[in-house]
């Protein structure tokens, strides 16, 4: 019998556990729900030329659906809690994949509103953290920091291989065409593997947490194993923003919303001001998005091991190191500076935090607190793009902008490394099995979801 | 104040349209590939990797 720090008893089963084909299935998805989302600005100029239109008018889509995309999560979060991820996932892939479709046939912004700024992002926010982050919770315990990494990488991959594809399907067969493909490949092939692979929990086909085999007694009698919960384990999600420890985490990650997105707003305008070259730029970009996924996994494996809380600090402090390169190192030199120190950061806040809050708070409602979570992440992306717009503008340079980042990031650090992990995490803290039991993990747990 | 959200993507929002023109031309400077070879070569990526998930499903239901 086993029994470590995740306080899970029992046997891990040999073989490939069938948890590993859940990630699969879900990294796919996020590939394609992330993939296509990032695909919308090679689109931009030809609909700017084919309607006549302002990349102004374009970007009213583009910012609705981010912030769509925000208040969806939680949404989906707490209907993830309710009905499990499975129902959750297929509905948000279908909608998201009939309405790529759908983009296909619209003639003017309105309907790019309409269609991507409302449906699309609504639905892709079913694919989000707060909907796959879930899943992985309730088929991963010992791993589970591995686990929602390689699920993170897949959204990173998106962007990396549906991106060109994109754009060459743009030009080869124009951008209609583009919009039926992608949407296609999610229906065609996205919700097969889900409606094949994906189940919400280990327990809805007869499997334990973790792959674990239930260990049969002396007496003959099986010993299923059980997971106990943490101090902070809450019945309802409400119960947990009385605590502290989630306000520590909407805030660090809320900075993270803050950096992330001004940096990838006014990452082109800075290269500019800064005289340096697309190509420099270009590659730097490149290596940034290679040096991200990396980090994610790295960074991910690690947490399994460490404190979780550690690395999410260090993480935020490098990320602040990337932002005062940016201010310090000269010219060219900064955006290499900022692609090599930032990148190993730039991903890796989602996995942690998702990972911390479910082993304080319990998987029972990790949907909609951490669904919460990103919508902190996402309205505070959305004020800094226009506070370091405005800034620029008034200012004619980011470093004020930037120091201000850096500082953020200094505080998000010092409040994550703050966090009591080891008073508040099911990792260390156990109530014993008769207590209270977190039974979206008890493994042969035979509820509803 | 930004002209659209343009994305040194970290979650799940649109890329720069400009940022990916400059690494349009890297990539087909460096490759030297025609749009329709590196539109098939990724599209075989695509979709390949579920296939392979569903085949190694397959293999491991049929194998008990």
């Amino acid at each position: 019998m086993n029994r470590d720090r995740s306080g899970l008893t029992g046997t891990p089963k040999k073989g490939i556990y069938y948890g590993w084909y859940v990630i699969a299935a879900l990294f796919f998805a996020s590939f394609l729900a992330i993939g296509s989302r990032q695909g919308f600005g090679v689109f931009v100029k030809t609909w700017e030329e084919e309607w006549g239109v302002s990349t102004a008018a374009i970007s009213v889509a583009a910012a609705t659906g981010w912030l769509m995309n925000g208040f969806s999560q939680p949404l989906v979060g707490f209907l993830t809690d309710k009905y499990g991820g499975r129902p959750v996932l297929l509905i948000s892939l279908t909608v998201m994949a009939v309405a790529t479709i759908g983009v296909a046939a619209i003639s003017n912004v309105f309907g790019l509103i309409v269609l991507y700024g409302f449906v699309i992002s609504f639905a892709s926010g079913g694919i989000s953290p707060a909907t796959t982050g879930v899943v992985v919770a309730r088929w991963f315990d010992r791993k589970r920091g591995t686990a929602m990494s390689i699920l993170i990488a897949g959204g990173s991959a998106g962007g990396l291989i549906i991106v060109p594809f994109l754009s060459y399907v743009l030009i080869e067969y124009g951008w209609r065409t583009a919009w039926v493909i992608i949407g296609a490949l999610a229906l065609g092939l996205g919700i097969p593997l889900l409606l094949l692979v994906v189940r919400s929990k280990p327990s809805d086909i007869g499997l334990y947490i973790d792959g674990e085999e239930p260990q049969v007694t002396e007496d003959g009698e099986i010993e299923v194993s059980v997971r106990p919960v943490g101090p902070d384990f809450v019945d309802r999600w409400k119960d947990a923003l009385s605590s502290k420890l989630i306000w520590q985490l909407s805030f660090a990650y809320f900075v993270c919303g803050i950096t992330t997105a001004s940096i990838s707003v006014h990452f082109v305008r800075w290269a500019i001001s800064e005289d340096i070259s697309t190509g420099t730029a270009a590659l730097a970009f490149g290596l940034l998005s290679a040096i991200n996924a990396a980090g994610v996994l790295v960074v991910g494996t690690l947490s399994d091991r460490w404190q979780r809380k550690n690395l999410l600090g260090a993480v935020y402090l490098i990320r602040g190191l990337a932002f005062i390169s940016l201010i310090v190192v000269p010219g060219s030199q900064a955006i290499w500076a900022f692609a090599i120190i930032g990148g190993m950061s730039w991903l890796a806040t989602v996995p942690l935090t998702a990972s911390l809050t479910a082993d304080v708070y319990g998987v029972r409602n990790l949907g909609t607190l951490f669904g919460l979570a990103n919508m902190s992440h996402q309205l505070g992306g959305a004020g800094a793009v226009l506070l370091f717009g405005w800034a620029f503008t008034r200012l004619g340079s980011y470093d004020i902008p930037f120091a201000v980042g850096a500082a953020t990031l200094v505080v998000a650090g010092i409040v994550s490394f703050s966090i009591g992990e080891k008073k508040h995490s099911v990792r260390y803290v156990q109530i014993p099995v008769g207590g209270a039991v977190d039974s979206d993990l008890t493994a042969g747990d035979q509820g509803g979801r | 104040m930004p002209r659209y959200p343009e994305i040194l993507a970290h979650h799940s929002e649109p890329i720069d349209p400009a940022l990916w023109e400059w690494l349009r031309v890297k990539i087909d400077h460096v490759l030297g590939l025609s749009p329709g070879v590196l539109m098939i070569l990724l599209g075989t990526v695509i979709v390949l990797f579920p296939v392979i998930v569903m085949a190694l499903l397959w293999r491991k239901r049929r194998n008990g």
